[in-house]
């Protein structure tokens, strides 16, 4: 005999559902196809969707469950996000984690440019202190290299 | 120009090496859960062996520790009599292990030869689980008197672990 059964209802996202309960064929789809937006929480970049583990089939039928009651896909995320943090997102809600990266690596390419064309050009202090002779110049040059 | 290129880059790289180090120093169990600081997802689950039903909310008034775990997990055989000692000498903490992924009869069998001393409550469905953000076993949550969860701890406590996380529940 089960006597140990689930009594409450819990896990359900705040506020009433905001679509259309699913069934059938396009349930099943759609359960694959949110399951893949959550990152497995015990796996390494797996999705829900894709993992094997008992973690993510119990998150893929929870998703299921809400899909059925008519959870539209952003109230599911964040109802996962909500408990899991934005880990649990495959893909960050937030742009500047895709953005970012790329400006901090632009401004690193931009800093070596400008440090590398510095660098092999005279300075400006080299230039002020040009006279007409071309060889004492050059044996200035030749110190301040030194 | 060249200064501030080189002030430029060198604050870049500070910046990153501190975070190098920030997160080295980071102790990787200690997994911010977004849960801290907000109210406990609520639920009532069956009590293995009585089948007496433990609700979250009537336990407001008292701090909580409540432990995940399951019997394929082999840190929880090691943290298990860790949890039975402290549960046995810190007073007026309610402990609570939840069970997920697992049997009944499994269960039952672990709590007969390990012993159990406060309410263990199978999760059938995961679903307190995934309201409690839980990614793997063990993990435990700890609950203030408002029930407010004011810590999270994941992997095997120790005594020491167990009854400093406590003492925030406590406070």
């Amino acid at each position: 005999m089960i006597f140990l059964l689930l009594v409450t209802a819990l896990g359900l996202p705040p506020g009433p559902p905001e679509g259309a309960p699913l069934s059938g064929q396009a349930l099943e789809q759609r359960t694959h196809e949110v399951a893949s937006l959550l990152r497995c929480p015990v796996c390494q970049g797996m999705s829900v969707a894709d993992s094997p583990s008992t973690v993510a089939l119990d998150m893929k039928q929870h998703v299921h469950e809400l899909l059925a009651r008519g959870y539209t896909e952003e109230q599911i995320l964040s109802y996962f996000e909500s408990s899991y943090g934005q880990f649990v997102r495959l893909k960050p809600r937030n742009p500047l984690v895709w953005i970012l990266p790329v400006v901090v690596f632009l401004i690193g390419a931009v800093l070596v440019v400008v440090t590398l064309r510095r660098l092999s050009s005279p300075t400006t202090e080299n230039r002020e202190l040009r006279t007409d002779n071309p060889y004492l110049d050059r044996v200035r040059e030749l110190v301040e290299k030194e | 120009m060249n200064r501030t290129v080189l002030i430029v880059g060198a604050a870049i790289t500070l910046a990153l090496v501190a975070v190098l180090f920030v997160g080295l120093g980071k102790d990787p169990a200690e997994i911010k859960s977004p849960l801290i600081g907000k109210p406990a997802p609520e639920f009532a689950l069956k009590a293995v062996g009585t089948g007496q039903t433990i609700d979250i909310a009537a336990l407001r008034g008292k701090p909580v520790v409540l432990n995940f775990w399951a019997t394929w997990c082999v840190p929880c055989y090691q943290e298990h009599p860790v949890l039975v000692q402290n549960a046995q000498i810190i007073p007026n903490v309610q402990f609570i292990g939840v069970v997920f992924n697992d049997t009944e009869d499994k269960i039952n069998a672990f709590l007969r030869e390990r012993g159990s001393v406060y309410p263990t409550l199978l999760d059938e469905q995961g679903k307190t689980a995934i309201a409690y953000g839980v990614g793997g076993v063990p993990e435990t949550y700890f609950l203030n008197r408002q029930g407010v969860i004011v810590a999270k701890f994941t992997g095997p406590m120790t005594t020491e672990i167990l009854q400093s996380n406590v003492a925030k529940a406590l406070q």
